[in-house]
């Protein structure tokens, strides 16, 4: 089947199950309000009965506010840290018990969901999943760790003797790319892990990442093609955020309208997450790995 | 504002005579003065500098000088026991530290040191160092002592012979490939005061120069194919044809420094400022007017701008003479004309490590290839290193003893020039050297905005006239002479008004041109020109470590209680009025819709320890729901003052210090408290830092 009709396949499951992204959603919005929630506290008890808040609802006196709640807090700034590392870690682990559910419904041939039905492939793919999650880390490494590192070492080797400026900007760009389409083909590579678990209802994480080796293998630039090419989704729906954000009046009447324009596009977010699945799921069930 | 008017007669005389000496004449100034004639040659192939110099040095004071002491700056890369590279070491502010790498070492030798006569000084040379605490192995400053000391009004003629390593670009000076930025590169003099002996400090981590005006002639020798450019004139050039090098010849008169700059993909530009295009008659009328000295006085010189860029930087030219151009004009207006008829702006050769950084009539800027329109870069590094020659090049303080004198005042006239000519500026942000700025709009904010903001958190580490290397540690340094200090004056410029500040730093800088001023010399210009004795302002925000903030602690509105209970005379009798008895009062009151009368407490409070002194007071405002305000004013030296108000409104908010004033407060949000809460600006601003942690989540679970 060609990308193109895999990518339109994968853009029906995922319509046809929508509502899982907006589950992913709320638990992002959940999450964001627990890390926000003692900021938004802070500046109430410091700048709810000052005149500076009327500035700072104008948009004005940026850096005088900044300024004064910098000082206040400065104190405080080691202990910001594990505010904001303990939620995230959190987020990481809570993210590998969603995908279950994302995966297990897209698999599923019911349409309907439910809580209680994805939360339940959450609960049932947790664990396999968990241990896809910590081979990828070692995979993480292998690739950042070492053949990122050897690209830039000979990336550098021109910037080491540049006589200006511009061979900097265009590697420290080109890594940068490189390192998009490392990640690309890592996270590509064990999202098909975490399918296969899925559909063949396997516990073996080593087993199914070996064999996905001989999978992707096969028909890795077939794979990587449609990846990119959800990708490219992701990418337009960025741009559009930015058109929205840069001719978007920011004054109070919008306001409350720019704040749903976010969440749209914190939303386009997991539903780009789920496309990629899905396109994925859709690709591998039509080319089975043995 | 209590203005004495005797005072300001007095003040524009004062700069009526200042100004009365036109520019030309202070240059041609024939008084005797040191003179360096240095000769110059760069070995491209060694990274070498092998020169000579004559020096004539004339003792100017009552003393008898037995010694000379010499700067000798590239020793500061000659090892890791220099004093710049154990303060590197011994630098708590991580990131800010130096690093040399194996190879890129740099040092200077003085191979002879004779008198005219021929006496050879060389044996009685010593390295010295006494700033403490002492490094032992510093080599950057050395003395030699002379057969028979130097008697007043005497002079002394040295001739010095002296190679040096160019060190590889680190810290203001060195080459890459075959770029050069030649700074801090000769056998220089200590600057010698009397009745104290030399000033002659070490090469510092976290420190500028010192050293005294000069006459200089200086030859150099590059091969062929260079472009260079120096403080001065350019007076010649010379083919030297078999050994294809030229030499140049800069001059130059009552500077303190040389510099110069020599790379072969060099683009050199000059252009003209014609101060009667760039300067409108309705302009000079104006600053005349502000200033109370005749428009004659501030007319300014034309001078000849000569830029040094690199080529990838070609399309930044405009940006760099527009920037230059309006420093020339708006320093030249307020601050006195500039004197010389050059000025150099050098786009610093890559990786030497040299960008913004000013000597007499010669700067270097800073730019990237990529650069957004609405960000003031380069422009405010150009307006900023070419004001240092006023406040360093032209008041030539001791930047060791008291950087603030230079790097405070240059930061704080960089904003007002900055704002005059360009208005706010956008935040610079960029992702893999491609500015951002490009895809979202950032916010925009004025320099003294962005100088507070930053100055204000080392209130408590070190005072800021602190000496340069003695701060916490590079990082106190830097807030504190450049944003405190700028805040600081900018908080002056509030308290005294805009004209008379301008009026104080053009005084300041009329009355110590050529000259070496100290922090007591500025103070007194204040206080002269203020007609205002402003002494406790430095003590209490130069000179220590106290923070300042006034604020609102309590507000509060009720109604008067017209009937209250209890026992009173009524007719030579007691009357009592019972709780019953005042209810049906209250009751019948409300009833006849009887004009209702609120008492307003207010408590101002200081909750820093510096407090205001002379006839500062600090205004108090309150403002009633029916719209109607009052004022009140307090000395402010008490730790508190309960206010009251008695109206037939309730308080909307109270204010203290409404204008603004004291921009050095470090909290400027408990300057006003409102009786009752608002939000909308805290759900803004924490929905801008909520939609960013959303997408900085789901970014960090795509490791998942």
């Amino acid at each position: 089947m060609g990308i193109l009709k895999l990518f339109g396949l994968g853009f029906q499951t995922v319509n046809k199950r929508i509502k899982i992204a907006v589950y992913l959603w709320a638990v992002n919005l959940l999450f964001s309000l627990v890390v926000i929630a003692p900021l938004y506290f802070l500046l109430q008890s410091e700048f709810s009965r000052s005149l500076l808040e009327n500035q700072m609802a104008k948009g004005n006196d940026l850096l005088i506010w900044m300024g004064d709640f910098i000082f206040k807090i400065k104190d405080f700034f080691p202990a910001l840290w594990g505010w904001i590392l303990v939620p995230l870690l959190l987020y990481l682990f809570f993210n590998i018990f969603l995908s279950g559910g994302v995966i297990g419904r897209i698999a599923s041939s019911h349409e309907k969901i439910s809580l209680v039905n994805f939360f339940s492939d959450c609960g049932k793919y947790f664990f396999r999943f968990f241990r896809v999650f910590l081979i990828f880390l070692v995979g993480f490494v292998i690739f950042f760790g070492v053949v990122y590192r050897l690209i830039s070492a000979v990336l550098e080797l021109w910037t080491k003797n540049a006589s200006t400026e511009w061979p900097l900007i265009i590697v420290s760009n080109l890594k940068f790319l490189i390192a998009l389409l490392l990640f690309s083909i890592v996270r590509m590579f064990f999202d098909y892990v975490k399918i296969r678990l899925v559909i063949e209802d396997s516990k073996k994480a080593i087993r199914s990442t070996l064999l996905n080796f001989r999978f992707l293998g096969k028909q890795f630039f077939k794979a990587w093609i449609l990846y990119l090419l959800v990708g490219l989704v992701a990418f337009i729906f960025f741009v559009l955020y930015l058109l929205v954000h840069r001719i978007f009046p920011h004054d109070d009447i919008f306001f409350i309208l720019f704040f749903l324009w976010q969440q749209f596009y914190i939303f386009s977010r997991m539903w780009t997450k789920m496309l990629f699945f899905s396109t994925e799921y859709h690709f591998a069930s039509l080319n089975p790995s043995r | 504002m209590n203005f004495n008017k005797g005072l300001q007669i007095f003040f524009s005389g004062f700069l009526l005579l200042a100004l009365a000496v036109p520019t030309a004449i202070a240059l041609q100034d024939k008084s005797r003065r040191m003179e360096y004639e240095i000769w110059v040659e760069l070995d491209g192939q060694n990274k070498m500098l092998i020169g000579r110099e004559n020096i004539i040095w004339v003792n100017q004071t009552q003393d008898a000088i037995q010694d000379m002491w010499f700067h000798l700056y590239y020793n500061a890369f000659k090892n890791e026991k220099s004093t710049m590279l154990q303060e590197s070491k011994e630098e708590s502010f991580g990131p800010l530290g130096l690093t040399v790498e194996d190879g890129d070492w740099g040092w200077i030798d003085v191979v002879s040191i004779k008198l005219a006569d021929g006496r050879n000084l060389k044996s009685t040379m010593e390295f010295m160092r006494q700033d403490e605490p002492i490094h032992p192995g510093d080599q950057t400053v050395m003395r030699v002592i002379f057969p028979e000391p130097i008697m007043p009004g005497e002079d002394v003629h040295l001739q010095i012979e002296f190679q040096s390593k160019i060190p590889r670009g680190l810290q203001r000076t060195g080459y890459y490939k075959d770029s050069y930025f030649i700074a801090q590169w000769f056998p220089k003099p200590g600057v010698y005061e009397e009745g104290k002996g030399w000033n002659c400090h070490e090469y510092h981590l976290s420190s500028e120069f010192y050293a005294d005006f000069a006459d200089f002639t200086v030859h150099i020798t590059v091969p062929e194919n260079f472009v260079v450019g120096a403080s001065g004139q350019q007076i010649r050039a010379t083919a030297n044809v078999p050994e294809k090098t030229v030499t140049y010849t800069f001059s130059q008169a009552r500077i303190h420094d040389f510099a110069w700059a020599a790379d072969p993909n060099f683009l050199k530009i000059e252009r003209d400022f014609v101060a009667d295009k760039e300067v409108t008659t309705e302009e000079y009328e104006d600053v005349s007017r502000r200033l109370w000295i005749p428009v004659e006085s501030v007319k300014l010189n034309d001078v000849k701008m000569i830029l040094l860029i690199r080529k990838e930087h070609k399309r930044q030219i405009n940006r760099h003479f527009q920037a230059l151009k309006a420093a020339i004009k708006y320093y030249g207006l307020w601050y006195g004309p500039y004197p010389y008829e050059t000025v150099t702006m050098v786009d610093p050769p890559f990786r030497t490590g040299s960008g913004g950084m000013e000597y007499p009539t010669l700067f270097t800027a800073g730019t990237s290839i990529l650069r957004s329109k609405d960000v003031h870069s380069p422009e405010s590094v150009i307006i900023h290193e070419f004001g240092h020659g006023y406040w360093y090049g032209l008041c030539a303080n001791n930047e060791f003893e008291e950087a603030w004198l230079d790097e405070g005042i240059n930061t704080y006239s960089t904003g007002e020039v900055l704002a005059k000519a360009y208005g706010s500026g956008a935040f610079s942000a960029s992702f893999n050297r491609i500015p951002l700025n490009w895809f979202f709009e950032m916010p925009k904010y004025y320099d003294f905005e962005l100088d507070r903001a930053g100055g204000i958190h080392t209130v408590e580490l070190d005072p800021i006239t602190t000496y340069s290397w003695k701060f916490y540690n590079r990082a106190s340094y830097g807030l504190n002479v450049y944003f405190r200090a700028s805040t600081c004056l900018n908080t002056l410029e509030r308290l005294v008004g805009p004209d008379t500040m301008i009026k104080i730093l053009r005084a300041f800088q009329m009355r110590f041109r050529f000259k070496h001023p100290h922090t007591q010399d500025f103070i007194d210009v204040v206080n002269d020109v203020s007609g205002r004795d402003l002494t406790w302002f430095f003590e209490e925000l130069f000179f220590s470590t106290l923070n300042f903030d006034y604020g609102i602690s309590f507000l509060d509105s009720r109604e008067k209680e017209k009937y209250i209970r209890g026992i009173f005379d009524k007719n030579g009798e007691k009357e009592e009025l019972t709780r019953k008895k005042v209810e049906s009062l209250r009751k019948k009151a409300e009833e006849s819709s009887e004009q209702k009368t609120y008492i307003t407490d207010v408590v101002a409070r200081r909750f820093g320890e510096a407090r205001l002194g002379g006839d500062a007071t600090l205004k108090l405002k309150i403002v009633f729901e029916d719209g109607d305000e009052e004022i009140r004013l307090w000395r402010g030296r008490e730790r508190w003052k309960r206010f009251r108000f008695e109206r037939t409104s309730k308080a909307s908010y109270a204010q203290i210090d409404p204008e603004n004033i004291w921009l050095i407060d470090s909290n400027i949000a408990n300057n006003s408290l409102k009786r009752e809460p608002s939000r909308s600006g805290i759900w803004k601003v924490t929905s801008h830092f909520f939609f960013l942690v959303q997408n900085f989540l789901q970014l960090v679970s795509g490791l998942s």
